[in-house]
């Protein structure tokens, strides 16, 4: 019997926001899916777009990418800054076939603790029900096509 | 007198008068339609220009080669509105002064070519022309007949384009915007794109492009052009175009004084997407 499909999720969050809810989330004892992988930077504006692929291209069947809410930034403007070039690469991904509920982004302060886990339990479901993330997993395999050009 | 002759003595005597020390125009090409980059240091090469509708190269990659413009000295260049465009985007990046840059403008409507008014940068003001632009409606319907696919129609159309990249980087090469000492895809500490022929790695590598160039791009269709596999990537840029006009409100190269749309923001940005 083969095992039953378990999603492979990455979040790549701040340490000042959204971390430290997730850190909140484990010390008020709130239950959440085991399924997400919690990859901390400095601030959003860290978060390269090239982390979201390489998450796909090593096997995440949904990324999540969360901050600060807009004002609260440690930094003052990472999180705008951010926000911004979340909104092209949406556009870009969404343009080349990479459904969008595979790529989510959310604004989690410190004091949401209970939003994360929700969150994370919503986006755990979801991809559950979405599958495994085959389709992209599988270009590896794809070596060459004969192509008429 | 011709827009060719003119503009041959128009170089000739700029590189005379030593207020240049080159420019960079076409000359004959390997087939009568083709054209290809000319050099010219002296009057007497400057004599060799060709200006014609063939001329549809945009020359302003040029300007970014490294030391070119180290010396303070200017050079000179034959530029479409499109070349003009990436110029103002280069200054507004700060990867060119703008008074070491004397353009020989020139437009082509079909067959016929016009000389443009000006030569230094701030004498050409593309803002309403550049906006209000649509490109051919070939593009257009391309580009419309993917937006209403579903997205696993979308992903096996790009899967089909994207395995036949040979990743030849032709796209990267012609692009006056590919200006980086070291592209993202030849890091390999860490190696973010696969470098292996899967299509995985040409997905990447299409993507991050696009991506860096979002933007940025000044739609002249030298990548295009330039890809020997002919995947579309106009159509991507145009889609970048799009997003950037209809999110931020903002129109690359519409002048030399924008700041760059990514490294900018304003507070009220849109943010539907956000959880
Ligand atoms: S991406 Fe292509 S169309 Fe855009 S500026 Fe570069 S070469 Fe020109
Ligand atoms: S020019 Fe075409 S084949 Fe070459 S790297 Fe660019 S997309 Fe790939």
């Amino acid at each position: 019997m083969s095992e039953p499909f378990e999603p492979k999720i990455v979040a790549f969050v701040c340490t000042y926001c959204t971390y430290a809810g997730a850190d909140l989330a484990g010390t008020s004892r709130l239950k959440y899916a085991p399924n997400v992988r919690i990859v901390r930077l400095p601030c959003t504006g860290r978060i390269s777009p090239m982390f979201i692929l390489k998450a796909l291209q090593k096997g995440a069947d949904t990324v999540l990418v969360s901050g600060c809410h807009p004002g609260d930034c440690h930094f003052t403007a990472g999180n705008y800054h951010a926000r911004r070039r979340w909104t092209v690469f949406r556009a870009l991904l969404a343009f080349t076939g990479i459904p969008e509920e595979r790529i989510r982004f959310s604004w989690v302060s410190a004091a949401e603790g209970a939003k994360f886990a929700e969150m994370i339990n919503e986006i755990t479901e979801q991809t559950r029900k979405l599958g495994p993330f085959t389709q992209y997993q599988e270009l590896q395999k794809v070596i060459e096509t004969q192509s008429t050009y | 007198m011709g827009i060719q002759e003119q503009y041959r003595s128009e170089a000739a005597a700029l590189l005379s008068s030593g207020e240049v020390k080159l420019v960079i125009g076409f000359g004959e090409g390997s087939t009568a339609d083709r054209r290809r980059p000319l050099f010219a240091r002296t009057p007497e090469e400057a004599q060799k220009f060709v200006l014609d509708a063939a001329c549809i190269a945009n020359l302003s990659t040029y300007l970014v080669t490294e030391g070119l413009l180290s010396d303070g000295k200017k050079v000179a260049v034959f530029l479409k509105p499109d070349g003009i465009r990436s110029v103002n985007i280069l200054i507004s990046e700060a990867q060119l002064k703008p008074d070491q840059v004397v353009i020989l403008g020139y437009a082509i409507d079909k067959a016929e070519i016009t000389a443009l008014e000006g030569r230094n940068i701030s004498d050409f003001s593309l803002g309403e022309e550049i906006r209000s632009h649509t490109p051919p409606p070939h593009i257009l319907q391309e580009a419309e007949r993917i937006e209403e696919m579903n997205p696993a129609e979308r992903f096996e159309f790009w899967k089909a384009h994207f395995s036949k990249c040979i990743k030849c980087y032709a796209c990267r090469q012609v692009c006056p915007m590919c200006y980086c000492r070291r592209c993202i895809v030849d890091v390999n500490q860490p190696q973010w794109v696969s470098t292996s022929s899967h299509t995985l790695g040409n997905f990447e590598w299409n993507i991050v492009r696009a991506f860096h160039l979002a933007g940025r791009c000044a739609a002249c269709g030298a990548c295009d052009r330039a890809c020997p596999v002919n995947i579309p990537l106009r159509l991507v840029n145009y889609r970048m175009g799009k997003e950037v006009i209809d999110a931020f409100d903002y129109c690359a190269g519409e002048n030399s004084s924008q700041k760059p749309v990514l490294a900018s923001f304003k507070q009220d940005d849109p943010e539907t997407f956000i959880l």
